[in-house]
């Protein structure tokens, strides 16, 4: 069976030689789709298997005995497995159509093609990595094959800023996992992820060890106030791959912070009260960002932050309950964030690919210009909901089921805990309630804008290709499925919690009781629904007629209510602290003038403390400017003050 | 023996600091080559054998014989002016060097009492890469930097036998081999810039940059 996954990474491989030497180019794509599916279904093939045999974990491929020791295929690292290959699947089948329109560029789309597989490979080794050095290595080359990714329309500005943003972004997240990974190397005198250990009696040691862990991996993650790459990086990155930067590239963050977990523990409860609290932030100004964008990749970039708050507060209540040791909370907070991450990696790619298609078919991707998809592509705009109702988490669809757990948490929490909990987890609950009403709000505005109403900028046609259907049904299937038939995702994450390192013994739990009743009332209620609506449309009369308009005549698409105005009322609550601005020039004149309004959404991290901080570093590094010469022999000069100065150091060292 | 060919080495080292010949630079470098291979070969002169001759040949050869040939060869093809141009008054250079090199023989001196290595090649080879180093700073020309080049690198061989052991046959040989590819490299590309700038004088390379 182990070499099933050999045979995985080899698919992918052999797609990314495709993809740079088979001629022409049109047929490499079809080729490249064509080897790196089966590729990812064997590896996710694989994952299933190894999480059902847990908690036996078996070396990753037993045929090459070296290389067992710096991986292994533990619950955590095969539940991340199957979180990539499967949202990959839809992401790489997408990539055909979307890459069709690029087919001119020729070298750059073959570049593109060689480092997505290349991020694949990377993504799916990082999870599997169990010695730090190999870790660092993958996930330094998952970031640098994200980076190259994005560069595939690199003559546009924003995909140089925001590419930039990134590369920084992510490489200051990695160093301080570098200083992260030494220290625990220092501790334990090995660079094992199995030997790892570090416990709170050491003092400042341990706390300084799991900040930094938790820092250099909530970068990476997005939460919130280290998000401000994310609104950057995602928007300018081509479709396919933001799809997979914020389905899965942005869990690695998270899969980082179930080892921290690991590795620092027991934590204590105020740090996953800490946890909590920043991942409710994160969730709420999260969401409520989005509100603000009219741009739809950057509105789904910030939904993405408010997703991996959610997955936060879970991480947070199982962090509570292990230090508490109860064990419905770890089950329910870590089950929760579990099933979260894999949920939010499902229904961003479906939306995601979706963006990607309209982005295609209107050349903008501002929501203000759209309007009337619906009447173009019904089943692509049914498709869409799906992934919309899922993300605001309405039952029965699969992000319901997760914040249901996270949910379930916190009256557990409250019941079991006491003290000042019940108060603390009932703010969670609202927190959490609230951020469910403004996903709704925001994703309301997205199907309205976008998909109802008339057309606002003419528009030829509207294609949607097999290839981009059956990209977003399967996800759109997962989504109904999860929701409805939980139990099979459950059983999996259930064996992954019991397969933890977490030095706390964990009874079996049953986080699913009522399911299939829960189950059972689903389908029953969806049933009716079906019913109802089918008696009222098989024989009813179909009469066409343009939208009500208040008996106004002469109506047009300007009329329509535009994404600003839909969620201006609820931005305005908090606009200073969002940093939304808006600018009306109305000129009071008896005779109308053309007048103008125009609303612009900041980002208050972005604003008050990286901007400056940025600009604070590039004034200083001016004063050292003067010494930038075209001569390489100041270069040498200069390298050799720094090796005199480093020896002298050293011999200052050794004497002394 | 080793002791008085690394202060010969250094004495090279000294004379082309002050020297401006184009010419006197390629024959010091083919002495510090045959310097060099002794250095090499004299530990080992009472029970020699193929396997220890194989680096001090081919060091010799490259050394002493390809690499000289072909910087002269450069020269003449090129008819470069003979002259060095430097930009540091030679006494200036002088002294400089000379302070550099005590410095290092008072630290090699001070290192020997904790690591087992033999002061005076231990000096002379870090002397030598301080050299190097300098020629490339202070010589505007770049065929001087080959030079320049050649001196890190023999610099870095005798650092190998000073702290013998500790360093493989390999990494010497794979250093020697880049640094004869760098020299190659260094021909061609000046063969190719003749073209557009006429005097090869790195002050003005800058503008090769855009």
């Amino acid at each position: 069976m182990d070499a099933v996954f050999l045979f995985g990474c080899g698919f992918i491989i052999a797609g990314a030689v495709i993809a740079a030497t088979v001629r022409p180019l049109g047929r490499a794509l079809t080729l490249f789709v064509a080897a790196v599916v089966p590729g990812l279904v064997m590896n996710a093939g694989f994952s299933i298997e190894r999480i059902v045999s847990l908690p036996s974990v078996y070396p990753l491929i037993p045929s090459i005995p070296w290389c067992e020791p710096f991986f292994r295929a533990d619950g955590l690292a095969l539940y991340f497995l199957l979180v990539v290959t499967t949202v990959a699947v839809p992401t790489i089948i997408s990539a055909h159509s979307y890459l069709q329109q690029h087919l001119g560029r020729g070298a750059a789309v073959r570049a593109f093609l060689v480092s997505f597989s290349l991020l694949l490979l990377a993504t799916q080794l990082v999870v599997l990595a169990n010695h730090a050095i190999v870790f660092l290595v993958f996930w330094e080359l998952m970031t640098l094959a994200a980076y190259l990714g994005m560069l595939l329309e690199k003559e546009k500005e924003e995909v140089q800023k925001g590419s930039f943003i990134y590369f920084t972004t992510t490489h200051m997240a990695t160093f301080i996992l570098y200083v992260f990974f030494f220290m625990l190397h220092a501790h334990a005198g090995s660079w094992f992820f199995t030997d790892f250990h570090i416990a709170p009696d050491l003092g400042l040691l341990f706390y300084g060890v799991c900040g930094l862990g938790f820092l250099g991996f909530g970068i990476k993650a997005g939460f919130m106030p280290f998000h401000f790459w994310l609104p950057w990086a995602h928007p300018i990155a081509p479709t396919v791959l933001s799809a997979f930067l914020s389905g899965v590239i942005i869990k690695t963050g998270i899969y980082g912070i179930f080892r921290v977990i690991e590795f620092c523990s027991p934590l204590p409860a105020w740090i996953g009260i800490l946890i909590m609290v920043v991942s409710v932030f994160s969730a709420i100004f999260g969401v409520w960002y989005a509100l603000a964008q009219h741009d739809i990749k950057k509105l789904l970039a910030y939904h993405s932050i408010e997703n991996i708050g959610i997955i936060g507060i879970g991480i947070g209540t199982g962090v509570i309950g292990i230090s508490y040791s109860v064990q419905s909370l770890i089950w329910l907070g870590f089950g929760g964030a579990l099933f979260h991450t894999f949920n939010h990696a499902i229904f961003k790619t479906l939306l995601f690919i979706g963006s990607g298609v309209i982005y295609q078919n209107f050349g903008t991707r501002d929501i203000e210009r759209m309007g009337g998809i619906v009447h173009r592509a019904p089943w692509f705009t049914a498709l869409f909901l799906v992934g919309t109702l899922a993300i605001s988490g309405l039952p029965p669809l699969n992000g319901f089921m997760s914040e249901f757990l996270i949910f379930k948490g916190f009256f557990e929490s409250a019941s079991a805990l006491g003290k000042y909990f019940p108060l603390f987890m009932l703010v969670m609950a609202v927190g959490l309630a609230f951020v469910g009403g403004l996903a709704l709000a925001c994703f309301t505005k997205i199907d309205s804008v976008m998909f109802l109403g008339t057309e606002r900028s003419s528009l030829g046609a509207f294609t949607v290709t097999a290839a981009d259907y059956a990209a977003m049904g399967f996800p759109a299937l997962l989504c109904i499925l999860f929701g409805i038939y939980p139990q099979p995702v459950l059983g999996i994450i259930t064996s992954v919690i019991a397969n933890n390192r977490w030095g706390i013994a964990l009874q079996p739990y049953t986080i699913f009781a009522q399911w299939n009743m829960l189950t059972l009332v689903f389908v029953s209620v969806l049933a009716a629904i079906g019913c109802v609506f089918a008696a009222k449309t098989i024989g009813a009369r179909r009469r066409a007629a343009p939208a009500w308009a208040c008996g106004y005549r002469r109506q047009t698409p300007k009329m329509q209510y535009t994404a600003s105005s839909f969620a201006d009322e609820i931005n305005s609550i908090a606009a200073a602290t969002l940093h939304l601005r808006t600018h009306t020039s109305a000129p009071e004149t008896i005779f109308p003038k053309r007048s103008k309004f125009d609303s612009h959404a900041g980002d208050f991290s972005e604003e008050t403390f990286v901007a400056p901080l940025y600009h604070a570093i590039v004034d200083r590094a001016g004063a050292i400017e003067s010494l930038s010469r075209t001569d390489i022999r100041y270069y040498i000069l200069f390298m050799l003050i720094v090796v005199l100065v480093y020896g002298g150091v050293a011999i200052v060292w050794t004497y002394f | 023996m080793e002791n008085v060919l690394s202060i010969l080495f250094c004495l090279t080292l000294l004379y082309i600091v002050v020297t401006s010949r184009l010419k006197t630079y390629v024959s010091i470098l083919r002495t510090q080559g045959i310097l060099l291979s002794a250095i090499m070969v004299f530990p080992f002169i009472n029970h020699l054998s193929v396997h220890i001759l194989i680096i001090p040949i081919t060091s010799f050869i490259v050394k002493a014989v390809i690499i000289p040939r072909f910087i002269n060869k450069i020269v003449i093809d090129l008819d470069v002016k003979r002259i060095v141009e430097p930009s540091i008054q030679p006494f200036n250079f002088l002294l400089l060097t000379v302070a550099s090199m005590s410095v290092m023989f008072v630290s090699a001196h001070v290192l020997s009492g904790f690591t087992p290595i033999e002061p005076i090649p231990f000096a002379s080879a870090f002397s030598a890469i301080i050299v190097g180093i300098y020629i490339i700073i202070f010589r505007k020309k770049l065929i001087v930097h080959v030079v320049g080049f050649m001196i890190l690198e023999n610099g870095i061989f005798l650092f190998g036998t000073s702290v013998a052991g500790e360093m493989p046959t390999i990494v010497e040989l794979g250093a020697m081999l880049d640094v004869f590819v760098v020299v190659f490299l260094m021909g061609i590309t000046i063969n190719k810039i003749r073209s557009t700038f006429t005097q090869q004088d790195v002050s003005v390379l800058g503008r090769l940059k855009d």
